[in-house]
């Protein structure tokens, strides 16, 4: 009976730090600031477990059954708490006061758990062996589940369902102790009937569990992913490894944290610092506010219009701890006016004047998205165009859909503008391209803004030029009654995939 | 299959409180715009109250319709203003009327206008006016945004409606013939919008064989060649090509450039036609005013609506031309107007069925179908993200006697109808039930013009097209099939006349 009771106690120590690194784990991948979360998880987890060592001296008699008890809820309450985190995440308020919530309950019932079973089995040991023996195992087993967690659990089974195998491991420990102490308890079978029925249920969230942590998605995107939505207008996926935050909407990618501020900066500053003195601008698409970000480094501007279709987006990006520092909170400024709206009917029916405007739009991969790409929208833009103001229009990548990137040129064109096409690499996106265009000459800034860490004015001159892998075709312009540009786009990729 | 977290939430709720989540919503509706009562009391000569006033104007157009709207804007446009127009329904608008709820303005019938050629100098004056032809350009967001139509064949979607897909050899070449065909047509310059300006005795004999008995002739038997033109004549004269006037069966193709890319469409249809019609003739309208008695005397002529009698000049008859020998006394019986029954429908989508493949368009047919598809009306739309919608569903009833089918209309209830569509959408879209909410139905005895054999040529037509002392037809059933341009040309031509008579009459004897 010795080496099974003192497995016992390493697998319940290995259970309780496993819950804790999830939490910490979780915490971090959601809320951002590692050392915050761990700390402050890790700080109320022990002091949890303090005050369950304190309350296990007013539990008097029947020692065993409500060990096994204690087994059985840090089971469910330990097994569920991942799935139950991502669920508030993404659906509910009050994350954290659920989380730690959450890491106290696990605290309290895991700091009962090492008491009880010290005070179970010492008729049978010396005193001074229940303790050492006990704390060792208890010590190994921390020491298994730190190694086992970041080496195995987390690249192969996830934090949801790593949360379950450990929930299932407690309440087997339930059910194991049923047996081990069975002459202290007394209806021994009850137990057993109720724990194999969270069993079940932990079994079942297991197999289940690839619909809760949407690792059906984790084919799609190759890290994990910390928030997951489906708003009315689209899907939002934003996926995290180490400090790379990726955003994804309807799976294509939108940026990625590591460099997107050289996809931003060269959207922004070659147009903006060509205008004298820009008082108001207009950004349609764009509402991760990343492009206003850049905006605001204009002390000059005195409004951004921010025209997005999702409220939901803006929201995320002007609340989300992890994605406000990155856009450092640009949502937030006075200066910005967030206005969810369809930005064709928006742009048609306004007649606002800006001195630039930011065109970000996903790319046109279908009909509907295919519009903002017409004759007749960049007509109805260009009425929004101050006498010296210029438009800057993200326009698909002048390498992997070279047609339709020129197709996008020529459209702008021929709505009656001047333009004025450039180039950037990104590497998390390749080659991509842009289209300055206004009514008037485009001369490159002689001076940018400071403190950016892409762009500077010696190397301007170098994105306007086009070797010739990206030379400008003839292309006839796109439509809103002949959408060439669909079928160019859906073909330049096939092209690329083959 | 992926359940998304949402769904597994949901249905794990419903599972515990023991609740269907698939309980499916009624779907409502009734028939709407239905005018047989009003129609039916002036065939069975039911007696009408005796005026009360009496109003003198120069001018009363009687029918709203395309061609009477038509009538008006040629009128107010050279300052014109001594005339009223008389329409019997609530809405004028005729075959060109709208609807219109929270989603989106549709289309009742007519719903779209081809890119006019360069023959119709009238339809291209109206839209340079309205503002859809700028400087010989024409506005983008009037013409049919991409993609246009879709057809339903062997389980899968193919664009455009001219069936590509599984074709056979023989079935190519018949369709390369007939296009062979139809250049030369086009070429001879007899077949042309409006029809008035080409129309050749030279084609007479096309109007004395069915198109189907043409096609024949021409050997082309091809059963898929056979069905796309019947679609065709369904869709523009509901009638099948049995029943249809060869000579009009050309005349749909040849009389189209094959490169136009169009056609000119809005969310309502040509019901935005009429909204902007509205803005300028508005003022000269009288709605709910049905006619019920005319009668032509030497110095005027008395048209009888409710217990008005309008003492004028001239009447400019615009409504369906069938009508005129139950108001006009005289007028002896028609024998070459026969007309079409039709039903559409307005079906509103909670959300969108799901696709199978390819983007929605604007035209939806199903291959071998007695129906004639949908038109979905927020296709026209500027907006990128569409979530609801209202789908126009056009079924021409043109299998069988046309009689018959009136009594089939008018016999059954409006569950039969919705039933009936459902099924057939059904089809192609197996969730439609799920997605729809409402079904309104409009029935129409009469709905157009049907050009069968004879009727493009009929002496009767021809006798009518020519001033009737003070009375002149001008709906577009005297072209024998009823569109667009054709009750515009009509329309207007007829005001051209009433003005240059009036002219003349003033000469002789200034009437103020």
């Amino acid at each position: 009976m010795g080496i099974l009771l003192f497995i016992t106690v390493l697998l319940i120590a290995a259970c309780g730090l496993i819950y804790e690194l999830i939490a910490g784990t979780l915490a971090s991948y959601l809320l951002g600031d590692s050392v915050l979360q761990f700390s402050t998880i890790i700080g109320c987890y022990l002091f949890a477990m303090g005050i369950g060592s304190a309350l296990s001296r007013f539990i008097a008699r029947g020692l065993a059954y409500r060990f096994v008890w204690i087994e059985l809820l840090l089971g469910v309450v330990g097994g569920f708490s991942s799935a139950l985190l991502f669920l508030a995440f993404a659906y509910a308020q009050g994350f954290q006061l659920l989380m730690y919530a959450l890491v106290i309950i696990i605290g309290l019932l895991v700091g009962l758990e090492i008491p009880l079973l010290m005070r179970i089995v010492r008729g049978r040991y010396h005193f001074r062996d229940v303790v050492a023996h006990v704390l060792t195992f208890d010590y190994l087993g921390a020491l298994g589940a730190s190694l086992l967690f970041p080496i195995l659990l987390v690249p192969y089974l996830g934090l949801v369902r790593s949360a379950m195998l450990f929930g299932i491991i407690n309440v087997a420990v339930a059910l194991w102790s049923t047996f081990l102490f069975a002459n202290q308890i007394a209806k021994a079978w009850a137990l057993r009937v109720v724990c194999l029925v969270v069993l079940v249920g932990l079994s079942f969230g297991l197999a289940e569990a690839k619909h809760i942590t949407m690792a059906a998605e984790d084919n799609i995107y190759a890290d994990e992913i910390i928030f997951a939505r489906d708003t009315r207008y689209q899907h939002i996926v934003l996926t995290r490894f180490k400090d790379d935050i990726r955003l994804f909407l309807n799976s294509h990618l939108q940026f990625s944290s590591r460099d997107e501020y050289r996809y931003h900066e060269a959207l922004v500053h070659p147009g903006l610092s060509a205008i004298p003195a820009p008082r108001r601008v207009l950004v349609l698409g764009g509402g991760d506010g990343l492009a206003v970000r850049e905006i605001l480094k204009y002390p000059q501007v005195e409004t951004v219009t921010l025209v997005d279709l999702d409220p939901e987006m803006t929201r995320l990006f002007s609340s989300h701890p992890l994605l406000t520092a990155l856009n450092q909170k640009s949502l937030s400024s006075p200066k910005v006016h967030v206005v969810n709206a369809d930005a064709f009917p928006w742009v048609d029916s306004n007649r606002e004047s800006f001195d630039f405007m930011v065109i970000d739009f996903p790319d046109p991969t279908n009909y509907s998205l295919g519009k903002l790409y017409t004759t007749t929208f960049y007509k109805a833009a260009a009425r929004h165009l101050s006498a010296q103001g210029l438009m800057v229009v993200q326009s698909t990548s002048p390498m992997f859909a070279r047609d339709s990137y020129w197709c996008i040129a020529e459209t702008i064109k021929q709505a009656g503008l001047r333009i004025f096409p450039y180039h950037v690499y990104v590497p998390s996106f390749g080659e991509w391209g842009f289209v300055i265009a206004g009514f008037r000459d485009y001369q490159q800034p002689t001076s940018l803004p400071s403190g950016l860490r892409f762009m500077n004015v010696q190397g301007l001159p170098v994105l306007f030029q086009f070797p010739p892998d990206m030379a400008p075709l003839p292309m006839p312009p796109n439509r809103l009654n002949d959408q060439l540009l669909v079928r160019l786009y859906d073909q330049d990729w096939k092209d690329i995939s083959h | 299959m992926t359940v998304s977290r949402r769904e597994f939430m949901r249905s794990g709720c419903a599972a515990l409180v023991g609740l269907s989540i698939k309980g499916d919503r009624p779907i409502l509706g009734s028939f709407v715009n239905e005018s047989f009562q009003q129609g039916h009391s002036l065939r069975d000569r039911a007696s009408f109250p005796a005026p009360k006033q009496i109003v003198r104007i120069p001018v009363v157009i009687i029918g709203g319709g395309i061609a009477g709207l038509s009538a008006a804007w040629r009128f107010e446009g050279k300052g014109f203003s001594d005339f009223l127009l008389l329409e019997m329904n609530d809405q004028v608008g005729g075959n060109s009327r709208w609807g219109e709820n929270e989603i989106t303005s549709y289309p009742w019938a007519a719903h779209y206008v081809p890119v006019p050629g360069p023959k119709a100098v009238l339809v291209r004056e109206l839209f340079e006016d309205l503002g859809v032809l700028k400087n010989g350009e024409w506005e983008e967001r009037y013409l049919c945004f991409a993609p246009q139509e879709r057809l339903f064949l062997y389980g899968r979607w193919q664009e455009g409606i001219e069936p590509a897909i599984g074709l056979k050899e023989k079935d190519r070449d018949q369709f390369r013939r007939l296009e062979e065909q139809i250049h030369r047509f086009r070429a001879s310059g007899n077949f042309t919008v409006p029809m008035e300006t080409g129309l050749s005795e030279r084609n007479a004999d096309l109007d004395r064989i069915s198109f189907s008995a043409w096609l024949r002739g021409q050997g082309m038997d091809s059963r898929i060649l056979n069905w796309y033109m019947n679609y065709c004549c369904r869709d523009d004269y509901g009638s099948t090509t049995d029943e249809t006037s060869a000579w009009a069966g050309i005349q749909y193709f040849a009389s189209r450039e094959p490169e136009e890319k169009g056609p000119l469409t809005w969310p309502e249809g040509n019901g935005w036609i009429v909204r902007r019609l509205l803005e300028r003739v508005g003022g000269f309208c009288r709605t709910g005013q049905m006619v019920h008695r005319i009668s032509q005397e030497k110095r005027a002529i008395r048209v009888f609506a409710g217990e008005t009698e309008y003492q004028a000049e001239f009447a400019i008859f615009a409504a369906p031309t069938f009508v005129a020998p139950y108001l006009i006394e005289g007028l002896s019986a028609l024998q070459d107007f026969e007309y079409s029954p039709w039903l559409t429908a307005n079906l509103t989508l909670e959300r969108l069925p799901a696709a199978y493949g390819g983007d929605p368009t604007w035209d939806s047919v199903f291959l071998e179908s007695p129906t004639l598809g949908y038109v979905d009306a927020t296709h026209q739309t500027l907006r990128t993200h569409i979530d609801r919608t209202v789908w126009t569903f056009y079924w021409a009833l043109a299998d069988g006697p046309a009689s018959g089918n009136r009594q089939r209309l008018l016999n059954n209830d409006w569950n039969y109808w919705k039933e009936a569509i459902l099924r057939d959408l059904e089809r192609v879209h197996p969730d439609i039930r799920k997605c729809v909410s409402r079904i309104d139905i409009m029935r129409m005895g009469h709905a157009m013009a049907r050009p069968k054999v004879g009727a493009v040529f009929s002496l009767e037509r021809r006798q009518l097209k020519k001033t009737n002392g003070r009375v002149l037809f001008a709906n577009s059933d005297l072209s024998g099939f009823s569109i667009f341009e054709e009750a515009q040309y009509r329309g207007v031509t007829a005001a051209e006349t009433v003005l240059k008579d009036l002219a003349g009459d003033s000469r002789k004897a200034p009437h103020r």
